[in-house]
Protein backbone atom coordinates (compact mmCIF):
# COMPACT_ATOMS: atom_id res chain seq x y z
CA UNK A 1 0.00 0.00 0.00
CA UNK A 2 2.99 1.74 -0.24
CA UNK A 3 2.27 4.91 -2.18
CA UNK A 4 -0.53 3.03 -3.19
CA UNK A 5 -2.49 5.57 -5.05
CA UNK A 6 0.09 7.71 -6.48
CA UNK A 7 1.93 4.75 -7.73
CA UNK A 8 -0.83 2.82 -9.37
CA UNK A 9 -1.82 6.66 -10.96
CA UNK A 10 1.88 6.71 -12.07
CA UNK A 11 2.23 3.31 -13.50
CA UNK A 12 -1.57 3.85 -15.24
CA UNK A 13 0.28 7.34 -16.69
CA UNK A 14 3.25 5.30 -17.87
CA UNK A 15 0.49 2.93 -19.27
CA UNK A 16 -0.89 5.48 -20.77
CA UNK A 17 2.22 7.20 -22.00
CA UNK A 18 2.73 4.15 -24.31
CA UNK A 19 -0.29 3.83 -25.36
CA UNK A 20 -0.37 7.22 -26.03
CA UNK A 21 2.62 7.45 -29.37
CA UNK A 22 0.00 5.38 -30.75
CA UNK A 23 -3.44 7.15 -29.59
CA UNK A 24 -1.28 10.57 -29.46
CA UNK A 25 -3.73 11.09 -26.19
CA UNK A 26 -2.94 14.78 -26.06
CA UNK A 27 -2.84 14.46 -22.47
CA UNK A 28 -0.64 11.89 -21.54
CA UNK A 29 2.69 13.82 -20.80
CA UNK A 30 0.74 16.31 -18.04
CA UNK A 31 -0.79 13.86 -15.97
CA UNK A 32 2.35 12.19 -15.96
CA UNK A 33 3.89 15.51 -15.21
CA UNK A 34 1.40 16.02 -12.32
CA UNK A 35 1.64 12.43 -11.00
CA UNK A 36 5.55 12.69 -10.78
CA UNK A 37 5.32 15.66 -8.95
CA UNK A 38 2.63 14.28 -6.25
CA UNK A 39 4.91 11.58 -5.77
CA UNK A 40 7.88 13.31 -5.28
CA UNK A 41 6.21 15.93 -2.81
CA UNK A 42 5.06 12.61 -0.92
CA UNK A 43 8.52 11.10 -0.77
CA UNK A 44 9.95 14.55 0.71
CA UNK A 45 6.64 14.84 2.97
CA UNK A 46 7.57 10.86 4.24
CA UNK A 47 11.32 12.53 5.48
CA UNK A 48 9.29 14.60 7.64
CA UNK A 49 6.71 12.74 8.27
CA UNK A 50 8.99 9.84 9.92
CA UNK A 51 10.14 12.83 12.24
CA UNK A 52 6.92 13.93 13.08
CA UNK A 53 6.16 10.74 13.93
CA UNK A 54 8.88 10.02 15.81
CA UNK A 55 9.88 7.65 13.86
CA UNK A 56 13.42 8.96 12.82
CA UNK A 57 15.37 11.61 14.68
CA UNK A 58 14.43 15.07 14.29
CA UNK A 59 17.97 16.18 11.97
CA UNK A 60 17.48 19.68 11.38
CA UNK A 61 19.60 19.76 7.98
CA UNK A 62 17.66 16.40 6.52
CA UNK A 63 14.68 17.89 7.25
CA UNK A 64 15.74 21.47 5.87
CA UNK A 65 16.79 19.58 2.49
CA UNK A 66 12.94 17.64 2.39
CA UNK A 67 11.34 21.25 3.03
CA UNK A 68 13.21 22.85 0.71
CA UNK A 69 12.58 20.36 -1.95
CA UNK A 70 8.66 20.80 -1.52
CA UNK A 71 9.24 24.42 -1.75
CA UNK A 72 10.89 23.56 -5.06
CA UNK A 73 8.41 21.22 -6.33
CA UNK A 74 5.21 23.51 -5.24
CA UNK A 75 6.46 26.36 -7.20
CA UNK A 76 6.74 24.21 -10.97
CA UNK A 77 2.96 23.26 -9.91
CA UNK A 78 0.70 25.21 -12.01
CA UNK A 79 -1.82 25.21 -15.17
CA UNK A 80 1.21 23.71 -17.36
CA UNK A 81 -0.12 20.51 -16.21
CA UNK A 82 -3.07 20.99 -16.40
CA UNK A 83 -4.22 21.32 -19.86
CA UNK A 84 -7.87 21.87 -20.48
CA UNK A 85 -9.67 18.83 -21.14
CA UNK A 86 -7.27 16.79 -18.94
CA UNK A 87 -10.11 15.75 -16.39
CA UNK A 88 -11.29 12.70 -14.90
CA UNK A 89 -13.08 10.06 -17.28
CA UNK A 90 -11.63 11.96 -20.14
CA UNK A 91 -8.18 10.99 -19.26
CA UNK A 92 -8.04 7.29 -18.10
CA UNK A 93 -5.46 7.91 -15.27
CA UNK A 94 -6.52 11.44 -14.57
CA UNK A 95 -8.82 12.59 -11.06
CA UNK A 96 -8.76 15.86 -12.12
CA UNK A 97 -12.41 17.54 -11.58
CA UNK A 98 -13.60 19.61 -13.97
CA UNK A 99 -14.01 22.55 -11.80
CA UNK A 100 -10.21 23.08 -11.93
CA UNK A 101 -11.20 25.01 -15.57
CA UNK A 102 -14.63 26.38 -14.57
CA UNK A 103 -12.92 27.76 -11.42
CA UNK A 104 -9.45 28.31 -12.58
CA UNK A 105 -8.85 31.44 -10.27
CA UNK A 106 -9.77 29.67 -7.22
CA UNK A 107 -7.73 26.56 -8.05
CA UNK A 108 -4.65 28.70 -8.67
CA UNK A 109 -4.84 30.82 -5.41
CA UNK A 110 -4.73 27.37 -3.74
CA UNK A 111 -1.85 26.58 -5.84
CA UNK A 112 -0.51 29.78 -4.05
CA UNK A 113 -1.53 28.87 -0.49
CA UNK A 114 0.60 25.66 -1.13
CA UNK A 115 3.73 27.58 -2.12
CA UNK A 116 3.01 29.98 0.75
CA UNK A 117 2.95 27.08 3.44
CA UNK A 118 5.63 25.25 1.77
CA UNK A 119 8.25 28.13 1.89
CA UNK A 120 7.42 28.57 5.42
CA UNK A 121 8.14 25.55 6.19
CA UNK A 122 11.69 25.54 5.00
CA UNK A 123 12.34 28.19 8.18
CA UNK A 124 10.25 25.73 10.42
CA UNK A 125 11.73 22.72 9.43
CA UNK A 126 15.54 23.92 9.96
CA UNK A 127 14.42 25.41 13.65
CA UNK A 128 13.35 22.33 15.81
CA UNK A 129 10.59 19.49 16.01
CA UNK A 130 7.69 21.49 17.05
CA UNK A 131 8.60 24.36 14.36
CA UNK A 132 8.59 21.31 11.79
CA UNK A 133 5.25 20.02 12.98
CA UNK A 134 3.51 23.02 12.73
CA UNK A 135 4.85 23.59 9.56
CA UNK A 136 3.54 20.11 8.35
CA UNK A 137 0.29 20.89 9.26
CA UNK A 138 -0.07 23.94 7.53
CA UNK A 139 1.31 22.12 3.86
CA UNK A 140 -1.18 19.74 5.15
CA UNK A 141 -4.01 21.94 4.71
CA UNK A 142 -3.24 23.20 1.47
CA UNK A 143 -3.02 19.99 0.13
CA UNK A 144 -6.28 18.74 1.73
CA UNK A 145 -8.28 22.34 0.66
CA UNK A 146 -7.14 21.40 -2.84
CA UNK A 147 -7.74 17.79 -3.48
CA UNK A 148 -11.05 17.97 -1.08
CA UNK A 149 -12.54 20.66 -4.16
CA UNK A 150 -10.62 19.34 -7.13
CA UNK A 151 -9.65 15.74 -6.78
CA UNK A 152 -12.02 12.73 -7.73
CA UNK A 153 -11.95 10.74 -4.51
CA UNK A 154 -11.23 6.95 -5.19
CA UNK A 155 -14.18 4.37 -5.24
CA UNK B 1 -68.67 -9.53 12.73
CA UNK B 2 -69.42 -5.89 13.74
CA UNK B 3 -67.59 -7.27 16.62
CA UNK B 4 -64.71 -8.37 15.15
CA UNK B 5 -64.25 -4.81 13.49
CA UNK B 6 -65.14 -3.32 16.55
CA UNK B 7 -62.25 -4.50 18.15
CA UNK B 8 -59.84 -3.93 14.97
CA UNK B 9 -60.88 -0.21 15.25
CA UNK B 10 -60.32 -0.36 18.91
CA UNK B 11 -56.75 -2.46 18.55
CA UNK B 12 -55.54 -0.10 15.65
CA UNK B 13 -56.44 2.51 17.93
CA UNK B 14 -54.48 1.31 20.91
CA UNK B 15 -51.21 0.82 18.51
CA UNK B 16 -51.58 4.23 16.99
CA UNK B 17 -51.72 5.53 20.68
CA UNK B 18 -49.12 2.86 22.07
CA UNK B 19 -46.60 4.04 18.98
CA UNK B 20 -47.63 8.08 19.73
CA UNK B 21 -46.99 7.67 23.93
CA UNK B 22 -43.51 5.42 23.03
CA UNK B 23 -42.31 8.06 20.23
CA UNK B 24 -43.57 11.26 21.31
CA UNK B 25 -40.68 13.64 21.30
CA UNK B 26 -38.30 13.66 24.13
CA UNK B 27 -35.91 16.16 25.95
CA UNK B 28 -33.88 16.12 28.94
CA UNK B 29 -34.06 17.50 32.67
CA UNK B 30 -33.47 21.00 32.01
CA UNK B 31 -33.24 21.85 35.73
CA UNK B 32 -30.26 19.51 36.41
CA UNK B 33 -28.58 21.15 33.17
CA UNK B 34 -29.58 25.23 34.32
CA UNK B 35 -27.51 24.26 37.73
CA UNK B 36 -24.39 24.01 35.43
CA UNK B 37 -21.88 26.93 34.41
CA UNK B 38 -21.20 26.97 30.77
CA UNK B 39 -17.44 27.37 29.70
CA UNK B 40 -17.31 28.37 25.99
CA UNK B 41 -13.57 27.89 25.84
CA UNK B 42 -14.14 24.31 26.87
CA UNK B 43 -16.95 24.52 24.69
CA UNK B 44 -15.14 25.52 21.49
CA UNK B 45 -12.80 22.31 21.25
CA UNK B 46 -16.70 20.52 21.25
CA UNK B 47 -17.64 22.19 18.61
CA UNK B 48 -14.72 21.27 16.56
CA UNK B 49 -15.14 17.69 17.89
CA UNK B 50 -18.46 17.38 16.62
CA UNK B 51 -17.44 19.49 13.37
CA UNK B 52 -20.77 21.31 13.54
CA UNK B 53 -18.67 24.07 10.31
CA UNK B 54 -18.59 20.98 8.37
CA UNK B 55 -22.67 21.31 7.64
CA UNK B 56 -23.72 24.30 9.11
CA UNK B 57 -21.29 26.53 7.74
CA UNK B 58 -21.13 27.78 4.19
CA UNK B 59 -19.56 24.84 2.02
CA UNK B 60 -16.87 27.19 0.58
CA UNK B 61 -16.48 29.10 3.85
CA UNK B 62 -12.09 28.49 5.24
CA UNK B 63 -10.64 30.00 8.30
CA UNK B 64 -13.01 32.20 10.20
CA UNK B 65 -15.85 32.24 8.26
CA UNK B 66 -16.47 28.64 8.91
CA UNK B 67 -17.63 30.35 12.16
CA UNK B 68 -20.67 31.54 10.86
CA UNK B 69 -23.04 28.88 10.88
CA UNK B 70 -25.64 30.31 8.01
CA UNK B 71 -26.61 26.74 6.87
CA UNK B 72 -27.70 26.37 3.16
CA UNK B 73 -25.61 23.32 2.74
CA UNK B 74 -27.90 20.68 0.95
CA UNK B 75 -27.55 16.96 2.00
CA UNK B 76 -28.41 14.48 -1.21
CA UNK B 77 -29.44 11.37 0.38
CA UNK B 78 -32.36 7.78 -0.74
CA UNK B 79 -34.92 9.47 1.09
CA UNK B 80 -34.60 13.14 -0.33
CA UNK B 81 -32.46 16.30 0.32
CA UNK B 82 -32.08 17.76 3.77
CA UNK B 83 -31.44 21.29 3.95
CA UNK B 84 -29.00 22.75 6.89
CA UNK B 85 -30.12 25.00 8.78
CA UNK B 86 -29.17 28.70 10.18
CA UNK B 87 -27.57 27.88 13.90
CA UNK B 88 -25.85 30.94 14.38
CA UNK B 89 -27.20 33.37 17.30
CA UNK B 90 -29.13 35.06 14.96
CA UNK B 91 -32.85 35.56 17.50
CA UNK B 92 -34.72 35.27 14.22
CA UNK B 93 -33.43 33.22 11.25
CA UNK B 94 -31.13 30.92 13.91
CA UNK B 95 -31.25 29.56 17.00
CA UNK B 96 -30.68 33.08 19.02
CA UNK B 97 -34.37 32.37 21.21
CA UNK B 98 -33.32 28.76 22.08
CA UNK B 99 -32.92 27.82 25.85
CA UNK B 100 -30.67 25.52 26.98
CA UNK B 101 -33.24 22.87 27.46
CA UNK B 102 -34.15 23.50 23.78
CA UNK B 103 -30.38 23.27 22.66
CA UNK B 104 -30.33 20.24 24.78
CA UNK B 105 -33.48 19.13 23.16
CA UNK B 106 -32.45 19.17 20.09
CA UNK B 107 -28.65 18.23 20.44
CA UNK B 108 -29.36 14.85 22.55
CA UNK B 109 -32.71 13.49 21.97
CA UNK B 110 -33.55 15.64 18.30
CA UNK B 111 -36.44 16.72 19.40
CA UNK B 112 -37.24 20.74 18.30
CA UNK B 113 -38.14 23.31 20.33
CA UNK B 114 -41.94 23.29 19.02
CA UNK B 115 -41.59 19.59 20.05
CA UNK B 116 -41.06 18.12 16.89
CA UNK B 117 -38.88 14.96 15.48
CA UNK B 118 -35.66 16.11 13.85
CA UNK B 119 -34.88 14.26 11.01
CA UNK B 120 -31.53 12.04 11.71
CA UNK B 121 -29.68 13.97 8.85
CA UNK B 122 -28.66 15.78 11.89
CA UNK B 123 -26.51 13.23 13.64
CA UNK B 124 -28.27 13.30 17.18
CA UNK B 125 -27.88 9.58 16.93
CA UNK B 126 -24.16 10.28 18.00
CA UNK B 127 -24.51 13.19 19.86
CA UNK B 128 -26.80 11.84 22.36
CA UNK B 129 -23.74 10.86 24.15
CA UNK B 130 -22.70 13.94 24.97
CA UNK B 131 -22.20 14.45 28.72
CA UNK B 132 -24.53 17.42 30.54
CA UNK B 133 -21.23 19.48 30.58
CA UNK B 134 -20.40 18.97 27.43
CA UNK B 135 -24.00 19.79 26.04
CA UNK B 136 -23.73 23.14 28.54
CA UNK B 137 -20.15 24.25 27.40
CA UNK B 138 -20.83 23.85 23.89
CA UNK B 139 -23.92 25.96 24.18
CA UNK B 140 -22.06 28.37 25.56
CA UNK B 141 -19.74 29.08 22.87
CA UNK B 142 -22.57 28.55 20.24
CA UNK B 143 -23.45 31.97 21.75
CA UNK B 144 -20.57 33.64 21.23
CA UNK B 145 -20.45 33.18 17.02
CA UNK B 146 -21.07 36.23 14.66
CA UNK B 147 -25.16 36.01 13.64
CA UNK B 148 -26.43 35.25 10.28
CA UNK B 149 -29.81 36.45 9.01
CA UNK B 150 -30.03 33.82 6.25
CA UNK B 151 -33.19 32.54 6.47
CA UNK B 152 -33.60 28.71 6.31
CA UNK B 153 -35.29 26.47 3.10
CA UNK B 154 -37.33 23.81 3.56
CA UNK B 155 -36.41 19.84 3.02
CA UNK B 156 -37.27 18.26 -0.23
CA UNK B 157 -38.92 15.37 1.11
CA UNK B 158 -42.22 13.12 -0.69
CA UNK B 159 -44.50 10.90 1.03
CA UNK B 160 -43.73 9.25 3.37
CA UNK B 161 -40.66 10.75 4.60
CA UNK B 162 -42.12 14.12 4.68
CA UNK B 163 -43.70 12.56 7.98
CA UNK B 164 -42.16 13.94 11.12
CA UNK B 165 -44.42 11.97 13.17
CA UNK B 166 -43.21 8.42 11.95
CA UNK B 167 -39.63 9.84 12.97
CA UNK B 168 -40.41 8.64 16.48
CA UNK B 169 -40.68 4.79 15.40
CA UNK B 170 -37.48 5.82 13.77
CA UNK B 171 -35.77 6.65 16.64
CA UNK B 172 -37.68 4.24 18.73
CA UNK B 173 -35.25 1.74 16.54
CA UNK B 174 -32.32 3.59 16.26
CA UNK B 175 -31.57 6.02 18.88
CA UNK B 176 -29.29 4.91 22.15
CA UNK B 177 -26.50 5.65 24.37
CA UNK B 178 -25.16 2.25 24.34
CA UNK B 179 -21.81 2.26 23.14
CA UNK B 180 -21.49 0.31 20.30
CA UNK B 181 -17.80 -0.69 21.57
CA UNK B 182 -18.32 -2.24 24.72
CA UNK B 183 -16.60 -1.99 28.31
CA UNK B 184 -13.57 -2.82 29.74
CA UNK B 185 -11.42 -0.21 28.05
CA UNK B 186 -8.65 2.11 29.41
CA UNK B 187 -9.62 5.51 29.99
CA UNK B 188 -7.46 6.88 26.84
CA UNK B 189 -9.83 4.13 24.90
CA UNK B 190 -13.29 5.48 26.92
CA UNK B 191 -12.06 8.98 25.71
CA UNK B 192 -11.62 7.73 21.92
CA UNK B 193 -14.86 6.22 22.37
CA UNK B 194 -16.70 9.35 23.28
CA UNK B 195 -14.96 11.30 20.91
CA UNK B 196 -15.83 8.91 18.19
CA UNK B 197 -19.43 7.39 18.68
CA UNK B 198 -20.36 10.56 20.16
CA UNK B 199 -19.50 14.08 19.35
CA UNK B 200 -17.51 13.17 16.05
CA UNK B 201 -20.18 11.39 14.63
CA UNK B 202 -17.55 9.06 12.71
CA UNK B 203 -20.43 6.21 12.41
CA UNK B 204 -22.92 8.27 10.87
CA UNK B 205 -20.77 7.84 7.54
CA UNK B 206 -18.54 4.97 8.35
CA UNK B 207 -21.10 2.44 9.59
CA UNK B 208 -23.09 1.11 6.76
CA UNK B 209 -27.03 1.83 6.99
CA UNK B 210 -30.23 -0.49 7.04
CA UNK B 211 -33.02 -0.03 4.91
CA UNK B 212 -34.53 2.25 6.86
CA UNK B 213 -31.53 4.30 6.94
CA UNK B 214 -30.54 3.10 10.38
CA UNK B 215 -26.96 2.38 11.18
CA UNK B 216 -26.20 -1.25 11.35
CA UNK B 217 -24.40 -1.25 14.25
CA UNK B 218 -23.58 -5.38 13.85
CA UNK B 219 -21.05 -3.59 11.04
CA UNK B 220 -19.86 -0.54 13.22
CA UNK B 221 -17.50 1.32 11.16
CA UNK B 222 -16.91 -1.30 8.29
CA UNK B 223 -17.48 1.37 5.91
CA UNK B 224 -20.11 1.14 3.04
CA UNK B 225 -21.86 3.49 0.06
CA UNK B 226 -21.66 6.65 0.88
CA UNK B 227 -24.71 7.99 2.40
CA UNK B 228 -24.39 11.68 0.81
CA UNK B 229 -23.76 10.58 -2.63
CA UNK B 230 -21.64 8.62 -4.86
CA UNK B 231 -18.54 7.00 -4.17
CA UNK B 232 -18.02 4.97 -0.81
CA UNK B 233 -16.33 5.42 2.56
CA UNK B 234 -13.70 3.08 3.93
CA UNK B 235 -13.80 0.58 6.02
CA UNK B 236 -12.15 1.66 9.38
CA UNK B 237 -12.12 -1.12 11.64
CA UNK B 238 -8.87 -2.58 12.42
CA UNK B 239 -9.60 -5.66 9.99
CA UNK B 240 -8.68 -3.12 6.84
CA UNK B 241 -7.25 -0.29 8.56
CA UNK B 242 -3.53 -1.18 9.47
CA UNK B 243 -2.17 2.16 9.99
CA UNK B 244 0.02 2.54 13.42
CA UNK B 245 -1.39 4.88 16.45
CA UNK B 246 0.92 7.85 15.28
CA UNK B 247 0.00 7.42 11.69
CA UNK B 248 -4.02 7.73 12.35
CA UNK B 249 -3.02 10.50 14.60
CA UNK B 250 -0.69 13.02 12.06
CA UNK B 251 -3.46 11.63 9.65
CA UNK B 252 -6.54 13.37 12.07
CA UNK B 253 -3.97 16.48 12.64
CA UNK B 254 -2.41 17.03 9.01
CA UNK B 255 -4.14 14.87 6.74
CA UNK B 256 -1.71 13.13 5.35
CA UNK B 257 -1.98 9.55 4.86
CA UNK B 258 0.92 7.00 5.49
CA UNK B 259 1.67 7.19 2.11
CA UNK B 260 1.76 11.26 2.35
CA UNK B 261 -1.48 11.29 -0.37
CA UNK B 262 -3.65 13.80 1.64
CA UNK B 263 -7.24 13.62 2.78
CA UNK B 264 -9.51 14.40 0.44
CA UNK B 265 -13.51 14.76 -0.37
CA UNK B 266 -15.60 14.84 3.39
CA UNK B 267 -12.40 13.56 5.35
CA UNK B 268 -10.74 16.89 4.65
CA UNK B 269 -13.13 19.09 6.51
CA UNK B 270 -13.12 16.25 9.48
CA UNK B 271 -9.42 16.67 9.29
CA UNK B 272 -9.39 20.58 9.77
CA UNK B 273 -11.88 20.15 12.87
CA UNK B 274 -10.09 17.51 14.31
CA UNK B 275 -6.66 19.43 13.87
CA UNK B 276 -8.07 21.76 16.34
CA UNK B 277 -7.85 18.89 19.29
CA UNK B 278 -5.25 18.40 21.59
CA UNK B 279 -2.79 15.52 20.18
CA UNK B 280 -3.93 13.50 23.26
CA UNK B 281 -7.11 13.28 22.41
CA UNK B 282 -6.20 11.89 18.25
CA UNK B 283 -3.87 9.11 20.11
CA UNK B 284 -7.12 7.84 21.99
CA UNK B 285 -9.10 7.97 19.06
CA UNK B 286 -6.78 6.19 17.61
CA UNK B 287 -6.16 3.66 20.71
CA UNK B 288 -10.26 2.86 20.55
CA UNK B 289 -9.99 2.15 17.02
CA UNK B 290 -7.60 -0.36 17.38
CA UNK B 291 -10.34 -1.70 20.12
CA UNK B 292 -12.85 -2.21 16.95
CA UNK B 293 -14.27 -5.21 16.09
CA UNK B 294 -12.72 -6.05 12.93
CA UNK B 295 -15.04 -6.65 10.17
CA UNK B 296 -14.22 -7.64 6.60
Amino acid sequence: MKFGFLAAGLAAALATAAIAQDAEDPFADAVEARHGLMLLMAQNLGTLGSMAKGETAYDSAVAGKAADNIAALASVLGMDQFPAGSEYGKSADSFALPAIWTDQTDFVSKITALNEASNAMTADAKKDLASLKAGMNSVGGACSACHKAYRQPEE
Amino acid sequence: MKRVLLGLVLLTAAGVAAFLVVTWPKRGDAVALGQLGGDPARGETLFWAGGCASCHADPKAEGDARLVLSGGMRLPTPFGTFAVPNISPDPLQGIGNWTLADFEGALRHGTSPDGKHYYPSFPYTSYAHASDQDVVDLWAYLQTLPLSNRPNDPHELGFPFNQRLLLGGWKFLNLSTAWAVPDPLTPEEERGRYLVEGFGHCGECHTPRNALGGRDMARWLAGGPNPEGKGSIPNITPAKLDWSDADIAEYLKSGFTPDYDSAGAQMADVVTNISHLPDSDRLAIAAYLKKVPPQN
